[in-house]
Formats: structure tokens, sequence, C-alpha cells
């Protein structure tokens, strides 16, 4: 085996990441975490997710997100004109000179993001549901990893709510469909963060039991 | 209290991705994570240089956000151009105060918290300091939970942008300093996941 790829059997402990402390391992139930005694982070959780649960959340966060992208959030008619926003339009009119900058960082962090997030969820449950290891599991994990931190639909949700109560003062304003499948989005994409699917790693072996 | 043992005392790493236990190689020798595959290390490379660099350039950048307006609107009644801190004052003098509050909180408390608290986590580590542990481990994880609520101001500039668009009766458009902005927002959270939070234990005298 070359040098660079020694892979050294370990004790089976668990390792806060947040602080380092060792904790042997122990049995968690169904549902259940285990947090660091020194700095309360999660260390361990119980290995089997809740497959057709997390399915069920994230197919339902997919159709959410397509109702919440296809009709308009917010609307307003003034003089026979209406314009409409919702998360594609608002990134359209960043577009064009310096400004596209921050264009390309709501691209990502309002709908590539958050999509990518539940697309991911949606092919390897769908594998894990029949007992079977998704191609690119390991990418596919690895990139949830990293996704995280940059899906923030909530905050589009909480804007959009700012702008209805700033522009309502002297405009016409009504809240489209797509307020409300933001706001259930919102809501199915927390629900879908609690189960952590960063902690899914175990279901590589999903022949056992 | 029981003294616990940590992970760097018994020769072992975690995975960054994907939290796997593995054990140390000899010195120079590069481990790969059995499970993903990645480089593991004891602790993230660069960590205090990269998050020092990161939080410079947000309060660096915050500075332009500030000055330049992030949106120009246009109407009947003229045009005007308005900084962050020209909405918030807005929204408070026309008696929206709750929302006043609000893009306060997101734009000016939340960064400037941000700049505050992983300054102040760089300082301590890097002099070692074992004071208030448990309060800092606290601090950066509640650094990592604000974090992207900076966003709030730039998507309200983004709607209100798309929405206004009736020509001459009233329009606006995004200003440069929402760049400036965005940049910040993105600076800091990069700051914050720079920052590798098992520094603050490992001062000499450590464990819990």
């Amino acid at each position: 085996m070359a040098e660079s790829k020694i892979e050294t059997l370990v004790p089976p402990v668990n390792v806060c990441r947040e602080c380092d402390t060792v904790y042997t391992e122990v049995e968690l139930r169904r549902g259940e975490l285990a947090r660091c005694r020194n700095c309360h982070a999660v260390v361990a959780r119980h290995p089997h997710a809740d497959i057709d649960k997390a399915l069920a959340i994230a197919i339902s966060c997919a159709i959410l997100f397509l109702i919440a992208n296809l009709t308009p959030v917010i609307g307003i008619e003034v003089a026979g004109t209406r314009t409409e926003a919702n998360i594609w339009k608002a990134v359209l009119s960043m577009g064009g000179g310096w400004t596209t900058l921050s264009a390309a960082v709501l691209v990502v962090t309002m709908l590539l993001a958050p999509l990518l997030q539940v697309l991911l969820v949606i092919w390897l449950l769908s594998f894990a549901r029949f007992e079977r290891r998704s191609p690119g599991f390991t990418q596919v994990l690895a990139l949830l990893h990293e996704l995280r931190p940059w899906s923030m639909t909530e905050v589009f949700l909480l804007g959009s709510l700012v702008a209805i109560v700033k522009l309502s003062n002297f405009l016409p304003i009504n809240a489209g469909p797509g307020v409300w499948a933001l706001g259930a989005l919102t809501i199915m994409l927390a629900m879908l963060g609690r189960l952590d699917p960063s902690s899914w790693w175990a279901l590589e072996h999903p022949e056992k039991p | 209290m029981m003294q616990s043992v940590r992970a760097v005392d018994l020769g072992l790493m975690t995975c960054r991705v994907c939290a796997q236990v593995v054990g140390r190689a000899m010195v120079g020798a590069e481990v790969r994570c059995a499970r993903c595959h990645r480089v593991v290390t004891a602790r993230m490379t660069g960590s205090m240089e990269k998050s020092l660099a990161w939080l410079i350039a947000g309060i660096i950048l915050y500075i332009p956000a500030n000055i330049l307006p992030v949106m120009h609107t246009s109407s009947v009644r003229g045009n005007s151009d308005s900084t962050i801190i020209g909405g918030i004052l807005e929204f408070w003098d026309t008696g929206s105060w709750d929302i006043a509050a609000l893009i306060f909180l997101a734009s000016v408390a939340v960064p400037v918290t941000k700049f505050l608290a992983i300054g102040l986590l760089l300082w301590t580590v890097r002099w070692h300091s074992t004071w208030a542990r448990h309060e800092r481990a606290k601090l950066y994880k509640f650094v990592e939970f604000i974090g992207y609520w900076s966003m709030l101001d730039v998507v309200v500039v983004a709607i209100t942008c798309s929405l206004l668009q009736f020509k001459a009766l009233a329009s606006a458009e995004p200003g440069l300093g929402i760049v400036f902005f965005c940049s910040v927002v993105v600076s800091t959270m990069m700051a914050a996941r720079s920052f590798d939070p098992r520094l603050i234990w490992d001062a000499p005298g450590g464990g819990a």
C-alpha cells in the first residue's frame, strides 16, 4: 500500500468534531442523539435514518420548490401594469453590470443550493429505500455536507415579508401563492435538516441491519 | 467533573467531511479517510491564517458597503439613492420601527457581532488563552448560526427592484453597495467556516 493511503484501524470511538473529546461508542435508539458533555455539539446520531419519512419530506420539498419558483411570491398592479417577484425574478433584477456578482450569490444560495440539496437527498434515498448504495454515494454525501451552510431559503421568505410590509405603505401589493409555497418549503427544509443528511454515512452498508 | 480524553492525545483524527475517526500516520505521511477518501488532518490546515484573512477582507468590504448606495429609486417625486443606514432611518421615520429594527439587526448588528466574535476567537486562540472556553465554544456556534441572516437586505433590495418596474412612475435599481455587502456576508461566513473550533480547547492545560 502506498504511504499516502495509510488507513489505520481505530477503536470504536466517537470524537466530538468541535472540541476533540473522545467518547466510547454508545448504543443509540431510533431518534436518539448523543451530545458532547464538554461543548454540547452533536457527537453521534442513531445511524439508521427513517428513509421513507426523509424521502417523503424531500419529494414535498421538490414540489414546493417548483411552485415557489413558478408562481408569483408578490405581485403589484399599478395603472394596468403588473409586476411580480419570486426567487428567479429577484435574481434577474440584480443582473447587469457589477451587481451581477450579487445575482450570482443569490443564484447559489436561494436556487442552486436548496434545489441540489433536495435532489441529492432524493437520489440517495431512492436507492437506500431498496437497500442499494446509490452511484456516487461518497460524493453525494460530501457535497450535501458542503452545501448545507449555503442554502438560505428562509432568508428569502423573511425578505419577501419585509418587502411586502415595506411596499404596502404606498403601493397596492398582494401576496401570491408563491409565498405560501415558500413558507411550507422553509418548514419542510428545516425538517429535512433535522434528519441531518450529513450523518447518513451508515446507509453505505444498507444490507446490514 | 471527570477528566475527558482528547483525540489529539490518542493519536486519532476526525474526517472533516464524514466524521470518520482515523488513526494518525507517521510524521509527514498523508492520511486519507477510510470512508470518503478525503485527506484527513488533525486540525484544519492554516485555519487561523485563512480565518483572519477572510475577517480582514470582510471588515474592509464593510466600509464601501455602508458608504455606497444599495439602491437607486426614481419616481414622479424624483430620484434618490439609499444606503443601508439611510434605508433603516427611512423605515424608522415613516413609523415602521419593527422593520427598521429587523434590517438593523440583519445588516448592522449581525455583521458587527461577527467581526467582534471571530476577532475575539482568533485573538484568544493566538495567545493560547484558557479563559472562558465553554463560553467561547458557544460563541462560535452562535456565529455559525447567525451568519447567513445578513443576506436579508440583499434579498429585500432584489425583490424591491424586481417589483418597482413602472418606468417613469416608479422604478428601482440595485446599487454598487449591495455587491460589497454581499461580499461581506460571504467573507464572514468563510471566516467562521475556516476557523477550527477545536483550537479553543488546544491550549496547554486542555481538556474540560
